[in-house]
């Protein structure tokens, strides 16, 4: 006898009428969800404008990797399984359940023939009694995971759906894989087929309801065959009313995330966001698509020196106030520049409330984060947190609202170019002291120019250390200039704390200096000290198209290094911990070239437990540098960094490639009682030691 | 309320500031102008008021480097009206710059009305005695209180804090129209963003107003101008404590003090 696919056992032969209400339900269902699809699409779509490059290719490719297999859960291994325990349960169960749809619909009722027999269905049944297993273990693990081990990162401040969201989610599933079982067994327990133990788990189960009665068996499997089809169509009806919906956000915003470099941010209204619907469709998609699973804030240095930002409540409460903006605005706008153009003209109703409320989303909030981008590069569903919080920070700016150092940084940049409240006349200033001349590059032709930027300009506790870069950079022979007093900030922190008009106004000025450069012909080359600087030249300033590259030092030192310009005096020896700049590491993936200084000169590196892309910000990018710390500090990033550092064995040397980071770990080295045990170095002087012996 | 703030360059001492060949004056290669910082706290004051009591402001300023960006910059931050008065601000003293302005108001291009505050800065770098503010009220016969630190309008007139050297403030009711030396606003004054200024500087106009300077502009020529000197009188005594308490004692003594 063939293995076959009865056609819907019992119900089809004695409880027809269910049969037809169950067509019927799976209509309704199939509506209603698509009706809560379209309601999250019409949300979307009170957004501004946004283009998206076009790239299915590697957008579909991006989906695979890390929609369907949840790539960048990998990080933690527990939830990944788990995760992908429930995912490819609940998926190949529902495909299962399409496949027997198509047998007993389009084969059986149309042409009397179905595909679900023989050795296929054995199989079929096999993989469905797997995974229908492995979804009961991972929602078991969740369950443990929620409830029991609790970790910091679930709890959530507030539930943009409602309150047990989570809990349903996993109850429902639990229910919905555990009547399916149930009804199989009571089948196989009836039915007693030869082929039962190609479904161990439901076999193992059928045991429990073989004394039953043939009557009692057929009542309980209808009953439970009914309570497992409500709760199938309760849950896909459902979807896009909890979390669940995530299920579809997610894909798409993994689908749509930013294919652009990661330190370019998106060219937008100076005035920034003040409501809901001022952000893009693209970016009320993201937060949309949040899952609540709060990597970000296990990342987030904001968060653990104990301020009030937390990415994931951020996010969850930009969700929270596009939900109410829906439900008061009902249609949305659509997402065209013609009528982002009419809404201009029109005077715009307030269809969502203000968010700088200190009851929505504090100042306090926005003004904590560093712009470090740790959030950003472990979300799974490639939410651009920054972002959002330099368009939040842009409104704050738009109506002065502002710390009073943060004003005065700005003032000073808006009139000497320079946070220092120095004249523009004295950057330069710290080359007066060297043997050799610099030339300026825009009066003599050069092969690099060197931007040195405002920190290593001006701050009295790096000079020294940039005249030593100097004196490497002269003794490789590199031919280089500097912009002297044409060079200005180069504004990427100051358009992150949401000046974007002092940005563009740096930016211009920059490129006026740049634009009197004559560059030799050879390869045109633009050297920054400050990785800060580095990104907005590389990312902001549009270089390319003349060719020009934009690099940091400690790559070039590399380059003069492997080439061997830098013959070495004197080999260094000991052992020495690397910190990764978030502007050059996670915003430009420069991890290798300084690692390789380093042991270049004969310095053995040793990984703080975070390191590259997973490396702990100081605390001082996004502005935060012109900030004052607010007074119920836990403890500062730099400081907890550095413990980091100190309690490596026999690491004794704390190198830096940010004349930020210098700053502030110098400053760590004390307030933490490490002086003598740790001494923070610039690559740059480890450079010196080696090749001047 | 009529709110009339004066605004004034003074050169940044954030650069280098040199006394020219002539040895009168500074040398003007190097140097910066930059608004005086008590006229933008006038300014913040007038702005704090035009808020809470309703009016319009005018910021009004001699001719000067920079002086452009000055008005542009109270304009984006909220003031109704700019105007210039072509006349070089560096030739003038404080006591022609008073009439000046007294000039302007007393024509129809600043009308006092009732209901007039004159909003001058307390003082300025090259005018630590606050003279201009002074000579204003006397050359248009209004009350004048200077050092203050806050303005507040009651029942029509207005209630003022003023400040006192050794941290004593007394409170004076002053009623209108009247001219305010202010030091100091309530608030800091307010950043505008430059996104804010550029558009001011598309669509704003900043209007001109010529007045002719009084016939005796300077009342005081400068002789000599130059640079704190070393004189070498000073006396370093080294020793304990104790040792160098003795050796005042006893010079004081010496000379007659005690």
């Amino acid at each position: 006898m063939e293995p076959i696919r009865p056609i819907l056992y019992n119900i089809h032969e004695h409880y027809q009428w269910a049969e037809y209400a169950c067509y019927a339900l799976g209509g309704l269902t199939v509506l209603i969800f698509a009706y809560g699809v379209w309601r999250h699409v019409r949300q979307w779509r009170l957004g501004k404008p946004e283009p998206v490059v076009k790239a299915a290719p590697e957008r579909i490719k991006a989906c695979i990797k890390f929609a369907l297999f949840q790539g960048r859960l990998a990080s933690d291994r527990y939830a990944l399984l788990m995760h992908l325990a429930i995912f490819f349960g609940m998926g190949v169960l529902f495909i299962g359940t399409a496949l027997a749809t198509l047998d007993q619909d389009i084969g059986y009722l149309l042409f009397k023939w179905q595909f679900l027999r023989g050795n296929f269905y054995l199989g079929y049944k096999l993989s469905l009694d797997l995974l229908g297993l492995a979804l009961i273990v991972g929602l078991a693990l969740a369950f443990y995971r929620r409830y029991v081990l609790k970790p910091e990162r679930l709890k959530n401040l507030l539930y943009p759906t409602f309150p047990l969201d989570s809990f349903y989610l996993l109850m429902i599933l639990f229910l919905i894989a555990g009547t399916g079982l149930v009804v199989e067994a009571l089948r196989l327990a009836a039915s007693q087929v030869p082929w039962a133990h190609w479904s161990p788990v439901g076999n193992l189960l059928a045991g429990a309801f073989r004394g039953m009665s043939p009557e009692k068996l057929k009542g309980t499997h209808f009953f439970f065959w009914c309570l497992h089809a409500l709760l199938a169509f309760a849950f896909i009806a459902l979807v896009p009313c909890s979390k669940a919906f995530h299920l579809v956000s997610s894909a798409v915003s993994i689908y749509l995330r930013n294919l652009g470099p990661v330190g370019a941010l998106p060219v937008a209204e100076p005035a920034g966001v003040a409501r809901i619907n001022d952000f893009t469709w693209r970016q009320l998609l993201q937060f949309d698509a949040c899952t609540w699973c709060g990597r970000c804030q296990d990342q987030c240095p904001a968060y653990a020196s104990g301020s009030k930002l937390s990415p994931k409540n951020l996010v969850l409460k930009l969700d929270d106030q596009l939900l109410k903006a829906a439900r008061v605005n009902g249609n949305g706008k659509p997402a065209t520049a013609e009528a982002a153009a009419q809404a201009a003209t029109a005077a715009p109703a307030p269809v969502a409330a203000p968010l700088h409320d200190e009851q929505v989303i504090s100042a306090a909030e926005l003004w904590a984060c560093t712009t470090c981008r740790a959030c950003e590069e472990v979300c799974p569903v490639f939410i651009e947190q920054p972002r959002a919080i330099v368009d939040l920070r842009r409104y704050l700016v738009s109506q002065g609202t502002m710390n009073k150092t943060v004003q005065d940084a700005l003032n000073s940049l808006n009139r000497y170019g320079n946070s220092f409240n120095k004249s523009d006349r004295m950057r330069a200033k710290w080359a007066q002291g060297l043997p050799v001349k610099i030339k300026d590059a825009r009066k003599e032709p050069v092969d690099c120019v060197w931007f040195v930027g405002d920190y290593a300009s001006y701050d009295p506790r790096v000079l020294e250390i940039t005249q030593a870069t100097a004196k490497i950079f002269q003794q490789a022979g590199m031919d280089f200039g500097l912009l002297y007093e044409g060079e200005r900030n180069s504004g990427n922190d100051v358009r992150r704390v949401g000046e974007e008009g002092l940005f563009e106004v740096l930016r211009g000025k920059n490129l006026d200096a740049f634009g009197k450069v004559q560059w030799k012909n050879g390869r045109k080359i633009i050297i920054t000290t400050d990785p800060h600087s580095l990104n907005t030249l590389k990312n902001e300033y549009q270089f390319e198209g003349n060719g020009v590259t934009v690099q940091h030092y400690t790559e070039v030192l590399d380059e003069l290094l492997q080439a061997g310009r830098l013959p070495l005096k004197k080999k260094l020896t000991g052992r020495a911990t690397y910190h990764d700049p978030c502007y050059l590491g996670r915003y430009n993936g420069v991890y290798e070239p300084p690692r390789r200084v380093l042991r270049a000169l004969g310095v053995e590196v040793v990984e703080m437990p975070r390191t590259r892309d997973r490396s702990y910000c100081c605390g001082a990018g996004g502005g935060r540098i012109w900030m004052e710390d607010t007074p119920d500090i836990k403890e500062r990033p730099a400081e907890n960094r550095l413990k980091e550092a100190a309690s490596l064995v026999d690491v004794p040397t704390f190198v830096v490639a940010c004349p930020k980071d210098l700053a502030m770990f110098r400053d760590a080295v004390k307030t933490t009682g490490n002086e003598g045990k740790i001494i923070v170095k610039d690559i740059a002087e480890l450079v010196a030691e080696a090749v001047q012996g | 309320m009529n709110l009339i703030v004066l605004l004034k360059m003074v050169p940044d001492t954030v650069e280098e500031l040199n006394v020219a060949s002539d040895g009168k004056s500074l040398d003007s290669e190097y140097l910066r102008f930059k608004l005086n910082d008590p006229d933008e706290h006038a300014l913040e004051e007038a702005l704090l008021l035009k808020e809470r009591a309703g009016g319009k402001v005018t910021v009004v300023a001699l001719d000067a480097p920079e002086v452009d960006d000055a008005l542009f910059m109270a304009l984006a931050k909220g003031a109704d009206r700019a105007v210039k008065i072509p006349a070089d601000q560096a030739s003038l003293g404080t006591v022609a710059t008073a009439r000046m302005f007294a000039t302007f108001l007393a024509s129809g291009g600043g009308q006092i009305t009732p209901d007039t505050l004159v909003l001058p800065g307390s003082q300025a770098i090259d005018d630590l005695e606050g003279e201009v503010a002074a000579y204003l009220g006397e050359a248009l016969s209004l009350p004048y209180v200077g050092v203050v630190s806050s303005v507040s309008p009651v029942n029509g007139k207005v209630v003022v804090l003023k400040e006192f050297s050794g941290g004593m403030r007394g409170e004076f009711e002053v009623t209108l129209p009247a001219v305010l030396g202010i030091q100091s606003a309530e608030k800091p004054p307010r950043y505008v963003p430059v996104a804010k200024v550029r558009a001011v500087m598309k669509s704003a106009k900043i209007e001109t107003a010529d007045i002719a300077p009084p016939e005796s502009a300077k009342a005081l020529a400068v002789e000599r101008m130059y640079k704190p000197e070393v004189a070498g009188r000073a006396q370093i005594l080294e020793g304990t404590p104790e040792d160098i308490a003795v050796r005042i004692a006893s010079l004081l003594a010496e000379r007659g003090i005690i």
